[in-house]
């Protein structure tokens, strides 16, 4: 095995106004060549700065205090600048996250793409604009030779991520890192990154780090997985030992937190307890040892050292890990049976049970429901004879949800999910159809008369910490809603004290600001908030985007609890599959503001009948690495709704289109298992 | 593109109409006879008479109004009380020496504020950024009217460098260049540090962002990576900025005609308000508000020139 | 849940008064602001002279012990007169600031918040009174009404508005969308609630600050227009008029328009230094806004 890249004892800081953070902790491992290797963390496990550190691009208050980073026979710690000019996008070349923000706002792709080919100086100019062009091409960016002349906002999130990946292979790099580059896309602009990467390491032979929270990511793609935690490297391996023989119960615990889209799973999410430790004081032992289920006194007294034994699965790589559990001087506490790794998983889910006592009386039903949004002023459109400058953001929505009920509503961005929430509880107005809580109509009310609504209808939105006002304490925030609506029952202390035991937050959190919660806590104020006024409906917006895996769970689990003990009908949006999948009873697929698929939820996931519903079900990647497949990817990418396709409006990606979709919008038509499909051939009967 | 430039023009034009309006209603809500008061207490009941038949006040407001915008319009500023000259004209003879002062102050301002700006965001914390952070702060902290004094007091009075009043002679160049020198400096010493501060903080913004960090993973030059990647993005909100402000420019040209006794707008200004000479006073001062909108309308328009996003959108 | 997820971090306002604190330029701002105010309130105590007394032998003297900063063309005790100025300085500052930022507020969080039509209204009105030169609009307003400082405060007042309300309407334009609006909206709270408990809070600290940059250019068109002979009038003292008086002897004894300048420098200095410093500690954004 040849190494490419090797870390040795990297450690870093930065300066905060809070003092030192020690970002990371003695960090070493080893890049071969020609592999995928992934790194895998939640936030806050140093990542991110391992990735800047090898770039030599860490922010100003950050020092390497020890370590080296060795390359082509030379440290690149110590580089000068002129060997650094050699290193930076001539060997070593980055994909970034977010390709919005990491390419120039006020640069064509000509130049951007030229400006990275300046070495070449034995190019002439036409000879780099035709490289360029080529390597667009490359990528898969159709009419390469005009669409070079534009500028990012021209392109969609897709195509721009391309342009991105274009970038970095300009130069035929030994290295590409790739930082999280599928975190900002919709799950069929993943599935098509993901080939691309695969493609590009196959043509150009390049050696790919893969930086990702997300596991199924990094198992559809890694060789070989390091797993980080609070700044220290936990475990590394091959993938198929990290996925199937994981030995840090950090590891083991992530594995287990992730919903797997192919598994049913019984019971609650398991959860990791605790939080990531504040990185101000370095721990005396085991970083992971104030949340491990195994912990004792060595742990948290002593750092654990690196136990590397043969690989299970490979040959080549070694499988090291930074547990205690795993020492040789420590032999008696391998015995412990780590099979049965508790990971809280308890209860069985009683939700089911609810679902299915039958309830005449529908809590929620909505018929043909469509919001408009204008697109441009009047005069605007007057000036460009557009005649109906309006877009659908939802189009003949029709839905239905009885009391203790989980209706999931899944779609790519632009979908119109967040829409149809919102319009729910009154926050967008709403074109035409109905909207019947309860069986009383909600369309047409005025605000004032939407007050009273809104104590039986809550709604929880995305952002955990964002959705609470900056400036109230966790008690003004509680209590807000009894202020709202005028009820007194009992104090207002006593009933956000209720409020706070009801969702497992210590009392002494009241007098807190939202910042001063983590991402988890943030949530858990919202769902106590949202449940204050004992509703009977709740709209639940991503609720567990922005979160960590392993405190998806706990607020999942809170969710179901409180459904189980109220009876609650949720309506979950979100895009994260196989959350909805473990969650909910009925699910209905949007596309372009439409519901293309709406049914039984176990029914959709495993045997969807739209050809979207597909390509979503099958082009996630699982946490699995056995189960590559080449991804059900549809090609194209959602077109703008200010644009629809006419006929159905999924032809011009569908892979199994036919004459008749391009012209005749279909009908939704009723299968045998109760499901209804908006589809000309549906896939299932 | 052409229809952002169309709306921005009309907005301008509103603008100068509601100014319009607004200084002809401050005219018109003082109590009074409006004769006695625009003409001062000197003038003979003929005189006011006379003005009241000009004027039309025998009318009602409106149609007041309509006259008064319908002759701005034409470029018809009324005539001066005394000397019964068009208004237009005189101010006309006067707004190439506003402008000159007002171009030469930015012109210097601009070429030293920039570059020090520049320099100093790349290296932020050196002892180049802070010897100019603290020399443009000075600059900002004492008004331009203060300058004014101050630099006749060191380099007219004490060192009898240069000449402290008026333009200088018709068609000496040289003579209208030394008397140009220290209006120039006084109202353009504020702007150096202003706009090194500016652009030193939308550099430093800039410089954060992630294409920059892009850019310099990509093994970019340093060069490039500045003015290319950074200066491009940085220099919008400066010239936004610098439209926006050139009001307070405008304040400062004013002091510096009175002050330096040189002939301009402001002066003219300044000497009818003493001598109560009301229709030029309100034609200065609407050419004034005309000469601040046509700048911020040049800024806002160069902006979307430069920004792909701007220009596309809007 | 771990141990150390209870204890509570920092107070992040108390994390920033820390580093405002060791921001050097910050601190003599505070400073130079603190002895602005201090010897604006005590002026009467602090005075050697009576600021209007004349004392016409002792005319156009330099500093000695009697007269600390020298005498002005009547005799007039200039460290006096320059004491007493402070006192006109900060009444304006104090009054024109505070109401043309509660003013402000008020338009902007309306315009912000409210509907489209009214924004438009009110932005064309704020952009109209910005149209007008500060200083050319004060002279047009003189020539109409005679000088005064109440004349002096009002046109202020005018003309600062537009800034705060400009400001205070993109906050909350930027939070009307955010989704702790769009929460507080969800559980029934009304216009009035919303913008009093949730947008105010959130919009008011950018405004301050650039009331503290704001007081420099208020004093500064005080003392300019005083200065012109247009503000406050003679006997009253005010750095202005101390400065006036004093160019037209400039050619006999500069004390005067240094003494009278001095002050004017030095409060400019601190309150920009204090507000500069305050917005890069609490709102690093607002840079690029101004």
């Amino acid at each position: 095995m040849e190494k490419l890249l090797e870390i040795r004892s990297l450690s870093v800081d930065f300066r905060t106004p809070r003092g030192r953070v020690r970002a990371l902790r003695e960090v070493s491992m080893v890049v071969p060549k020609g592999k995928i290797i992934g790194v895998v963390g939640e936030s806050g496990s140093g990542k991110s700065t391992l990735i800047w550190t090898i770039m030599r691009l860490l922010a100003v208050n950050g020092t390497v205090e020890n370590g080296e980073i060795l390359f082509d026979g030379g440290n690149v710690l110590e580089f000068d600048d002129n060997r650094l000019k050699g290193f930076r996008g001539e060997k070593v070349s980055m994909v970034f996250q977010d390709p919005m923000t990491s390419q120039s706002p006020v640069l064509d792709y000509r130049s951007q793409f030229t400006d990275i080919l300046y070495r070449r100086t034995e190019m002439s100019r036409r000879e780099r604009l035709g490289k360029a062009i080529k390597m667009m091409n490359r990528v898969g960016i159709p009419d390469s030779e005009k669409r070079i002349y534009q500028y990012p906002h021209h392109f969609s999130g897709g195509m721009r991520q391309r342009a991105g990946i274009a970038m970095a292979l300009l130069m035929d790099p030994s290295l590409l890192i790739a930082d999280e580059p599928t975190t900002a896309l919709d799950v069929t602009m993943e599935a098509q990154i993901i080939h691309l990467i695969r493609e590009a390491r196959s043509e150009f032979g390049s050696t790919v780090m893969l930086v990702s929270h997300n596991l199924g990511l990094i198992a559809e793609l890694c060789d070989e997985i390091v797993v980080m935690y609070a700044g220290e490297i936990v475990e590394h391996a091959d993938a198929h030992d990290i996925f199937f023989d994981a030995k840090h119960p950090y590891t083991k615990a992530l594995i287990a937190c992730n919903p797997a889209l192919d598994l049913e799973m019984e019971g609650q999410f398991p959860t990791i307890p605790g939080d990531v430790p504040d990185l101000h004081q370095s721990p005396a032992g085991c970083v992971f040892a104030p949340r491990c289920a195994f912990s004792d006194e060595t742990c948290s007294k002593e750092r654990p050292a690196y136990s590397i034994s043969a690989g299970k699965h490979s040959e080549v790589v070694d499988h090291s890990v930074r547990c205690h559990l795993y020492c040789p001087d420590k032999g008696g506490k391998t015995k412990h049976d780590l099979t049965a790794l508790s990971l809280n998983a308890a209860a069985d889910r009683t939700r089911s049970e609810i679902a299915h006592c039958d309830e005449a009386d529908e809590l929620l039903s909505i018929q043909d429901l469509r919001v408009r949004f204008p697109t441009m002023g009047r005069i605007k459109a007057l000036a460009e004879g557009v005649d109906d400058p309006f877009i659908d953001a939802v189009y003949e929505v029709s839905l239905g949800l009885r009391a203790g009920e989980t209706l999931g509503l899944v779609g790519e961005s632009g979908s119109g999910k967040t829409t149809l929430g919102r319009a729910i509880i009154g926050l967008n107005g709403v074109h035409s159809g109905s909207i019947k809580f309860k069986g009383s109509e909600l369309v047409g009310l005025s605000q004032n008369q939407y007050r009273k609504v809104r104590r039986d209808v809550a709604m929880m939105f995305q952002d955990p910490v964002g959705s609470l006002s900056p400036r109230r304490t966790v008690g003004q925030l509680l209590t807000e809603p009894f202020l709202i609506h005028g009820i007194e029952k009992g104090s207002q202390r006593d009933q956000a004290a209720r409020l706070c035991e009801m969702v497992s937050l210590p009392a002494n959190f009241l007098s807190r600001y939202p910042h001063e919660l983590s991402g988890g806590q943030a949530r858990r104020v919202g769902v106590a908030r949202a449940l204050a006024l004992n509703p009977a409906l709740i709209v639940a917006d991503e609720p567990t985007a922005g979160l960590d895996v392993s405190v998806q769970g706990e607020i999942l689990n809170l969710m179901l609890d409180m459904q189980a003990a109220h009876g609650l009908g949720f309506l979950l949006i979100s895009h994260n599959l196989p959350v909805i999948r473990h969650v909910c009873d009925k699910l209905a697929i949007m596309y372009l503001g439409r519901i293309v698929e709406y049914g039984d939820c176990e029914q959709v996931f495993r045997n969807p009948a739209h050809p979207y519903s597909q390509a979503l079900v099958r082009g996630t990647p699982q946490p699995d690495p056995t189960r590559r497949r080449q991804l059900v990817s549809i090609e194209g990418e959602v077109p703008s709704l200010s644009n629809r396709p006419g006929g159905c409006e999924f032809h011009t990606r569908c892979p199994y289109s036919g004459e008749r979709c391009k012209y005749l919008v279909p009908e939704p038509s009723l299968l045998a298992d109760g499901r209804t499909v908006r589809c000309h051939n549906p896939l299932a009967e | 593109m052409l229809l952002y430039i169309v709306k921005r023009i009309g907005l301008s034009a509103l603008i100068i109409f509601f100014a319009v309006l607004t200084l002809f209603a401050l005219l018109n809500s003082i109590p009074g006879d409006p004769a006695s008061i625009a003409l001062g207490p000197r003038a003979t009941p003929e005189v006011q008479a006379a003005y009241a038949e000009k004027m039309h006040l025998d009318k009602p407001i409106v149609i007041r109004f309509l006259i008064f915008a319908g002759n701005v319009v034409r470029g018809d500023l009324g005539s001066d009380v005394f000397t019964n000259r068009s208004v237009s004209h005189t101010l006309l003879e006067q707004l190439p020496y506003t402008l000159t002062l007002a171009a030469a102050a930015l012109a210097w301002a601009t070429l030293l504020g920039i570059p020090i700006g520049c320099l100093s965001a790349i290296r932020p914390n050196s002892w180049l950024d802070r010897l100019t952070g603290v020399i443009s702060i000075g600059t900002i902290a004492i008004p331009s009217f203060l300058v004014s004094i101050w630099s006749i007091l060191v380099f007219a009075i004490f060192l009898g460098w240069l000449p402290v009043i008026g333009a200088g002679d018709d068609g000496d160049i040289v003579d209208q260049l030394r008397h140009l020198i220290l209006p120039a400096f006084a109202v353009g010493l504020g702007w150096v540090g202003y706009l090194a501060r500016m652009v030193r903080a939308s550099m430093l913004e800039v410089l954060g962002e992630n294409y920059v960090r892009s850019a310099r993973a990509f093994g970019l030059m340093n060069r490039t990576v500045v003015f290319r990647y950074a200066l491009r993005v940085a220099i919008l909100p400066t010239i936004t900025l610098i439209g926006i402000g050139f009001g307070v420019l405008l304040s400062g040209t004013v002091f510096a005609e009175i002050i330096f006794s040189r002939p301009g707008l402001g002066k003219i200004i300044y000497d009818m308000v003493l001598a109560r000479n009301f229709p030029v006073v309100q034609g200065a001062v609407l050419v004034t508000v005309a000469l601040y909108v046509c700048v911020t309308l040049i800024a806002d328009i160069t902006v979307s020139l430069l920004d792909p996003r701007v220009r596309e959108n809007l | 849940m771990a141990a150390n997820s209870f204890d509570r971090p920092m107070r992040p306002a108390m994390e920033k008064w820390h580093l405002f604190f060791r921001n050097g330029q910050g601190v003599l701002g505070l400073i130079l602001v603190a002895l602005f105010f201090a010897s604006a309130i005590f002026a009467p105590w602090l005075a050697t002279h009576d600021p209007t007394k004349l004392d016409i032998p002792v005319r156009l003297a330099g500093p000695s012990l009697d007269h600390w900063l020298g005498t002005d063309q009547l005799g007039r005790d200039t460290y006096s007169r320059v004491l007493y100025g402070g006192r006109v300085a900060l009444q304006v500052a104090a009054i024109g600031v505070s109401t043309s930022l509660l003013i402000g507020l008020a338009l902007g969080m309306i315009a912000g918040y409210g509907p489209r039509w009214l924004d438009n209204a009110l932005l064309l009105v704020f952009d109209t009174i910005r149209s007008f030169p500060t200083i050319v609009l004060s002279l047009a307003a003189v020539s109409l009404l005679g000088p005064s400082l109440n004349l002096i405060l009002a046109v202020v007042i005018v003309t600062s508005i537009p800034g705060y309300a400009r400001l205070a309407r993109t906050s909350t334009l930027a939070l009307k969308n955010s989704e702790f609006i769009l929460a507080e909206r969800s559980l029934g709270a009304g216009s009035t609630r919303t913008l009093a408990h949730h947008v105010m809070p959130n919009v008011i600290g950018p405004l301050l600050i650039l009331a503290a940059m704001d007081i420099p250019v208020v004093v500064t068109i005080e003392a300019g227009l005083s200065f012109l002979g247009l503000g406050v009038l003679p006997p009253t003292a005010s750095w202005g008029t101390i400065l006036n008086e004093g160019y037209l002897v400039i050619r006999t004894s500069p004390w005067p328009v240094v003494a009278g300048g001095v002050p004017l420098v030095l409060a400019t200095l601190g309150f920009t230094l204090l507000g500069e410093a305050l917005r890069d500690v609490f709102d690093p954004k607002l840079r690029s806004q101004r």
